[in-house]
């Protein structure tokens, strides 16, 4: 009687670990491959340009304060529609690449208006794609969108200032750019960067909220 | 010939590079009188080849945000010079703007799709610059609904996100979804390599005037700068 048991409990476990290493199996065959990057549909891509429109036609106010001998301005008048726009984009379209196009097609036209500017929107671009896909590999996780969308802005800070101590010119002396944008005042060149920083933060988190609530209410598919 | 044939507008291509040159050069030569007198050059260029729309437009801009920069830095920096810069960098901006705003959405994709461009950057572009109209009016017309209804101010942050953002989110996912529904509808895709150019954008003689002559007046800048 004992041995039977014995027997019964034996097979029961065998039979349990058994099952445990199938399922195992199977779920490790069933488990997708994470896919990085995905073909852009039309509907994706209407939906970014208009975005990109969006961004273009806020970002309008960008000619009259790039002269303004401030660090950090052209990024503080853009910094919330730069982050808003952009993230909303990504709750709906998450694809590698996203950013890159909101950013060419709204960048081609600001080519127009201040041509660093541009250069430097595109970079940005590329840098938060790369950033992206080292770290989320995608934009599937809404933190990574949240992220993206927040960093994406803020990278504009150091580009310029390359810009300013380099290509700039200021009444004939390179150099002076520095003095007169960022030199004269560094704690104003630090409180405006640290001011662009919040307020892309901000922007991403007003961004993804009025998308979650969309995508709450049936408004917005992913 | 093609290249001698009368047509209504300049090159979509051509007139980018010609902004985009005004632009650059503007800038880079903006500390010098010498740009001065470029800059003006080049606007009452682009009055002479039909531009002259689009330079009334600039007008009022220009002279109210250049009086305003001339005389903070003239006064700040108690140089003239310093006043002028800032002055030509301004000009640089507007005069580089008016080939770019006189170019038809419609004229530059084609340009693109004859250069081979993705034909999803194309749509992409085309679908930025046609939008912005219809974004003002969307904008107008959400604010309309926010007096009718009584929202409040829309300096209120919870007003401006409840009442102006939410609406304006769920209008822009509308159009985009009936746009693309549309286009897809009539079988436009965006991988087709066999799609034809239904007009072809060609460069005539007076494109290449245009060209030359800004050519000059940069090389007549860097010389007499």
């Amino acid at each position: 009687m004992q041995n039977e048991q014995d027997d019964i409990t034996q097979l029961l476990e065998n039979s349990k670990g058994n099952y445990q290493e199938e399922t195992k199996a199977e779920s490790t065959q069933l488990q997708p491959r994470i896919q990085i990057f995905k073909k852009f549909a039309i509907k994706d891509i209407v939906f970014l340009a208009i975005m990109a429109a969006c961004m273009l036609v806020t970002g309008g106010i960008m000619p009259l304060v790039v002269h303004v001998p401030v660090f950090g301005i052209i990024q503080l008048a853009l910094a919330l529609q730069f982050s808003i726009f952009p993230t909303i984009g990504l709750m709906k379209v998450r694809k590698v690449g996203s950013v890159f196009f909101m950013s060419l097609c709204c960048g081609i036209f600001f080519a127009f208006m201040y041509l660093p500017m541009f250069v430097c929107i595109m970079i940005c671009a590329v840098v938060t794609e790369l950033i992206n896909i080292i770290i989320f590999r995608g934009y599937e996780k809404d933190i990574a969108v949240a992220v993206s969308g927040a960093i994406y802005f803020p990278f504009t800070l150091p580009l310029l200032y390359v810009y300013y101590n380099f290509l700039y010119t200021f009444n004939g002396q390179e150099g002076e750019a520095v003095n007169a944008f960022i030199g004269a005042n560094a704690g104003a060149a630090i409180g405006i960067s640290a001011a662009v920083i919040a307020i892309s933060v901000l922007g991403a988190f007003v961004g993804y909220i009025v998308s979650k609530e969309l995508i709450r209410v049936g408004v917005m598919k992913k | 010939m093609a290249f001698f044939k009368k047509k209504e507008h300049i090159n979509p291509l051509m007139a980018m590079f010609v902004g985009v040159t005004i632009l650059i050069v503007g800038l880079i030569f903006a500390k010098t009188y010498a740009a001065s007198y470029f800059l003006s050059g080049a606007y009452v260029l682009l009055i002479g080849f039909g531009y002259y729309k689009s330079c009334i437009r600039i007008l009022p801009a220009f002279i109210i945000l250049s009086a305003i920069f001339f005389l903070a830095f003239y006064y700040g920096k108690n140089s003239l010079i310093a006043g002028v810069t800032m002055v030509n960098r301004l000009g640089a901006i507007f005069v580089g703007l008016i080939p770019g705003m006189n170019i038809e959405p419609i004229c530059m994709t084609r340009s693109l799709n004859q250069l081979k461009v993705p034909r999803a950057i194309t749509l992409g572009m085309l679908i930025t610059i046609s939008f912005m109209p219809l974004l003002r009016e969307e904008i107008a017309r959400i604010r309309e609904a926010m007096k009718t209804r009584g929202a409040g101010n829309i300096l209120n942050p919870k007003v401006f996100y409840r009442a102006f953002i939410i609406p304006f989110v769920i209008r822009l996912v509308n159009i985009s979804d009936t746009l693309a529904l549309s286009i897809e509808t009539r079988g436009f895709s965006i991988e087709s390599n066999n799609a034809t150019t239904y007009k072809k954008e060609t460069i005539n003689v007076v494109d290449v005037t245009l060209l030359l002559l800004v050519i000059v007046g940069v090389v007549l800048l860097a010389v007499f700068k």
